[in-house]
């Protein structure tokens, strides 16, 4: 088993004599789904076979199905295959983490996708225009809430005002 | 003979099957089970088919594992 200058002995060496390579990555960073992922990017042009190096760690070997591979093209290989199972590994923690955001999103899309409602859903729908419970006001409108409160004398009549405002007839 | 091992955490014995059975054709496939491993020992009548062969093999039971996980996560 050949050492890879590039990468550490323990994570990855290579087997001339067979014309393969192994990766061996922590299950704990890298899930098996992730594993799954990148070798199926690569089983074009090698041939993969994953297996559990201990109770921690995946090893994954990958034989280009290119005959006379040498130890730069294995090394190219294996370090690709590195490179993809980290952006798989990154793609799978984010789906984690975003699972009910998407769940959420895709059941409005189904909802609105059902089409529009029957008349049956119709007749059993609440129409009335009952104002909700506003203990704290926040649904007054501004000139409601702080708009100028109209005085007692505040009885004129619209036309006779004494015209200070009326921009209209000074001309 | 190539003797391929595949790991039960990691593969599904139902997809080495298919795989195997996919395969059947083109070597003589042996299987049998150890006690972490599904065993599939390849032999064909050049040691490039067995080569072939064995490494197909793996690849479709990859496969086949993975379309399994997806369906039924």
């Amino acid at each position: 088993m050949a050492a890879l200058s590039s990468i550490p002995a323990e994570l990855a060496g290579a087997d001339l004599a067979a014309g393969a390579v192994h990766l061996t990555v922590r299950e704990e960073i890298y899930p098996l789904d992730a594993v799954f992922a990148a070798a199926f990017t690569f089983i074009k042009d090698a041939w993969v076979v994953v297996d559990r190096a201990d109770d921690a760690h995946w090893k994954v070997v990958l034989t280009p199905k290119a005959a006379g591979a040498d130890a730069a093209a294995l090394e190219t290989q294996v370090g690709a295959f590195a490179n993809e199972l980290l952006a798989c590994a990154y793609r799978h923690r984010l789906a984690a983490a975003n699972r009910a955001t998407v769940e959420a999103v895709t059941n409005a899309a189904l909802a609105g996708a059902l089409g529009p409602p029957s008349f049956d859903e119709l007749e059993q729908f609440d129409f009335s225009n009952d104002a909700f419970e506003d203990p704290l006001g926040i649904a007054q409108s501004w000139e409601d809430k702080y708009g100028k409160k109209a005085k007692p004398d505040d009885g004129a009549p619209a036309g006779a005002s004494d015209g200070a405002d009326d921009d209209g007839g000074a001309a | 003979m190539i003797e391929l091992r595949f790991h039960k955490d990691v593969y599904a014995g139902e997809a080495v099957d298919a795989a195997v059975k996919q395969f059947a054709r083109f070597a003589a496939l042996e299987t049998s089970e150890a006690p972490r491993h599904w065993v599939v020992r390849v032999t064909g009548r050049s040691a490039a088919r067995e080569r072939t062969v064995a490494g197909e093999l793996g690849n479709h039971a990859l496969g086949a594992t993975a379309h399994r996980r997806q369906a039924a996560p």
